[in-house]
């Protein structure tokens, strides 16, 4: 079954493809698990930028 | 800020001097005043467009304003000055806050708005006249697209120094959606605009095709995908956080989603081509990505809307996370539907019908349309230094908007899905039920009836919004330069917690070449082997050349925007043999520069048109289509019989099409003029006989015109020799 998976049904330029997909699944696959086992504080900083304009002090605007 | 006070990149930051420095408000303004100007000018052309296809007259029988010149007025000024202008503002705003800083060049800033709007206003000028390439949503000849490059560099060259420049080490994840946008818009425009000059205004592209094809849609819809998509991606993760002052829902789940939906977007474009006669593995290839771009998709919606997780109450009395949430929610049902389309049985279906159009202006409408106007009502009031005029009449232009998505949408797949199972109905004889293509356009335009009532309920909302804004900004008073303060950069060396994506967070070079790795990676593996491997396209040996005199004729079809409502792709179903003839083959197309095979049916497909009518009929219907077909709406072509043609540039077009490969004799190009006034009179000759006769007939356009109709799809003759 899994021959015919892989075989083309036209030509041999099928392994480009799959190369690409294995390529792209195994980064995907990798990011997931960088992405899970790292700490909180760094994914709440970076979540939390666009809240942050950097105005003055004094400029105390109501942003709601 | 962060939510925890021990930080150490808090603590890091706290110990970096502050340093004052102001904002340009005055840039993002202006940005602001274009996407408002633009988007009434794109939607009333929309408008425009639908109410002709209802009362053809409305085109007021004029060359420039037939619906296949002002169709692609219409999505460029939605595309590119709308949403174009929409991205820059947003763009302008977010960036200099992310980063902390300025913008890099006030020059810059300004060359790029100028130059973006002088663009705009060479397509509003050269598309009416004609003067298009027929690539959709790359209509523009070379020199605007040469224009376009220039602005595009000075907005990267801009963008790229501000990042530099930065305040903020980490670029936040709408920062990497504007460089994944920029990038990648540049890859493909360069792809898809690969042509050589005839003239100042014509030239015509390296590919012909099923190559042209491929490349046209990969290039198509990525400017959905880079264009209309990634860039507004990046600022619902900017404006949905700042509207709803919460911070974005999974900060994972979009590192997760940007990564993935760059790389796989690229390979969608083969969707648009489903059934074709491009080779089979590269439609599949389309499908299946297609189909897997459904999960990266929704990550950016589910992070959008979770955004709002206990904040919803808040989205009852403010109008601005309504256009928010429905943008967002517009954008899970493209994201959604999209895929399905690109399954081969559903595609069967919707291709070449109003379904395809519904689907697009779901994303246009309620993703693009419905973020930009909460943008604007967000930014407006803040620019101002004051509140919004009246927050009633924003949720009045809320409520209306919403229901013109709908009362557009929901005619169009009804539209859709009733001319396409007319189209494809058989009798119990085995006969087409409704044989007459007109009998499926005049049972449809009812609802293309609803659907200008939808447009025109979208566009007074529209203007209810230009109304409250102007009353805001005349209230308030503007701030062109925003005081800010913030640490210096404080520059974090190596990665010692060897966490590789923090890494790349802070090298915007890094994250730019990353970011078109992948997106070349979908490009070239579907792209070059249809170049390298000659079998993907099966030479015929019966397919020859235009003439001269058809040459001049497909590029009047080209200059008339016929490509609008008439395809010319025969797709091996039963219904479509039985209606136009053999499906069409892929080695038919080699000599066509630019390809016609079109996306939409308002008219019959054309590609087996040739012989199957008179010339004397061609004559009548191209003057007045409802002379041989009563009750048509195709517009009629007067001026095509009484312009002289001109074929002063038929020597250059030659010459410029055998350089690209297509085997005209060397030296033809001395005897084309003779060849084509020869078989111009031939075929003025026959119109004599049936009864058109005045003066000059033979030298006019739509002798030309009948010229390439009539060669069209006649080159393999299959039915002929199986009656052999």
């Amino acid at each position: 079954m899994f021959r015919y998976l892989i075989q083309s049904q036209t030509h041999d330029l099928n392994w480009m493809a799959i190369f690409a997909l294995v390529t792209f699944f195994t980064i995907f696959l990798v990011a997931i698990w960088l992405v899970l086992v790292r700490d909180r504080a760094f994914y709440d900083h970076m979540a939390s930028l666009p809240l942050d304009d950097s105005k003055p002090e004094k400029a105390n605007q109501d942003e709601a | 800020m962060g939510k925890q006070n021990n930080s150490p990149i808090k603590n890091q930051v706290l110990m970096s001097q502050v340093e004052k420095f102001y904002y340009d408000n005055g840039i993002v303004r202006k940005f602001a005043i274009a996407t408002t100007v633009w988007g009434a000018v794109g939607m009333i052309v929309g408008l425009w467009l639908a109410l002709e296809l209802v009362f053809p007259s409305l085109n007021l029988e004029l060359p420039y304003t037939t619906f296949g010149r002002i169709r692609p007025l219409h999505t460029n000024a939605a595309i590119f000055a709308f949403v174009g202008n929409g991205i820059f503002m947003g763009v302008y705003y977010s960036l200099q806050r992310l980063l902390k800083t300025r913008m890099y060049s006030d020059l810059l800033s300004n060359l790029h708005f100028w130059g973006w709007q002088l663009i705009i206003v060479l397509a509003a000028l050269t598309l009416p006249m004609g003067i298009t390439s027929s690539h959709e949503y790359a209509e523009l000849e070379w020199p605007i697209d040469i224009l376009i490059a220039l602005v595009w560099v000075i907005f990267g060259i801009n963008m790229f120094g501000t990042i530099l420049k930065r305040r903020e080490e980490h670029l936040y994840v709408a920062i990497w959606f504007y460089i994944a946008t920029w990038v990648t818009v540049t890859m493909l425009h360069i792809g898809n605009n690969l042509e050589v000059p005839v003239s100042f205004w014509k030239s015509y592209p390296v590919f012909a095709g099923v190559q042209d094809a491929l490349v046209q849609w990969w290039y198509g819809h990525n400017a959905v995908a880079f264009f209309l998509t990634t860039p507004y991606l990046g600022l619902m993760y900017y404006f949905v956080p700042k509207a709803a002052n919460r911070p974005v829902y999974s900060y994972k789940l979009s590192i997760i989603h940007f990564w993935a939906l760059i790389f796989i977007y690229i390979w969608a474009g083969p969707h648009h081509l489903l059934y074709t006669a491009l080779p089979d593995w590269a439609q599949s290839l389309g499908t299946v990505f297609s189909v897997m771009l459904i999960a990266p998709s929704w990550g950016g919606m589910l992070n959008g809307l979770l955004t709002l997780r206990g904040a919803w109450d808040r989205v009852r009395q403010d109008p601005i996370l309504k256009f928010m949430v429905v943008a967002v929610t517009a954008y899970g049902m493209a994201t959604f539907e999209g895929p399905m389309l690109s399954v081969k049985s559903v595609n069967a279906i919707s291709h070449f019908t109003d379904w395809t159009i519904g689907h697009v202006h779901v994303g246009t409408l309620g993703w693009n349309g419905m973020l930009t106007f909460g943008a604007l009502y967000w930014l407006i009031p803040r620019l101002y230094n004051t509140k919004l005029h009246s927050v009633k009449l924003a949720n009045t232009h809320f409520w209306i908007a919403t229901l013109g998505i709908l009362f557009y949408v929901i005619p169009m797949y009804w539209a859709g899905w009733t001319q396409s199972l007319m189209w494809k109905q058989f009798l119990p004889e085995g006969i087409l039920k409704y044989g007459n293509f007109l009998d499926t356009v005049t049972q449809i335009l009812p609802m293309y009836g609803m659907r200008a009532f939808g447009g025109t309920l979208y566009l007074t909302g529209a203007f209810i919004m230009v109304y409250n804004l102007w009353k805001t900004a005349q209230q308030g008073s503007f701030v062109g330069e925003e005081a800010a303060e913030a640490p210096a950069r404080v520059r974090v060396a190596g990665h010692s917690d060897g966490y590789w994506h923090r890494w790349i967070e802070r090298r915007p070079i890094q994250m730019l070449l990353l970011s078109l790795v992948l997106v070349a990676i979908g490009g070239l593996v579907e792209i070059i082997p249809m170049f390298t491997i000659d079998s993907n396209v099966p030479r015929i040996e019966s397919v020859k050349p235009y003439t001269p005199l058809e040459l001049e004729g497909r590029d009047i079809y080209i200059r008339e925007g016929c490509l609008g409502c008439h395809s010319q792709m025969v797709r091996p179903f039963r219904s479509e043999v039985e209606r136009y003839g053999e499906y069409s083959k892929s080695g038919e197309f080699i000599y066509d520069r630019p390809f016609l095979w079109g996306s939409k049916r308002t008219g019959p497909d054309l590609h087996r048109v040739g012989g199957k009518y008179s010339h004397s009929w061609h004559f009548n219907h191209l003057v007045d289509p409802t002379s041989t077909s009563s009750g048509s709406i195709m517009p009629k072509y007067p001026w095509l019989a009484e312009n002289d043609l001109d074929y002063s540039l038929i020597k250059d077009k030659i010459r410029v099409l055998r350089g690209l490969g297509t085997p005209y004799e060397p030296g033809y190009e001395e005897i084309a003029e003779e060849d084509l006034k020869l078989q111009a009179k031939m075929i003025a000759e026959e119109l004599r006989r049936d009864g058109i006769d005045y003066e000059g007939l033979e030298n006019k356009e739509i002798i030309a015109v009948i010229a390439y109709l009539q060669r069209l799809g006649t080159d393999i003759k299959v039915k002929q020799q199986a009656e052999k």
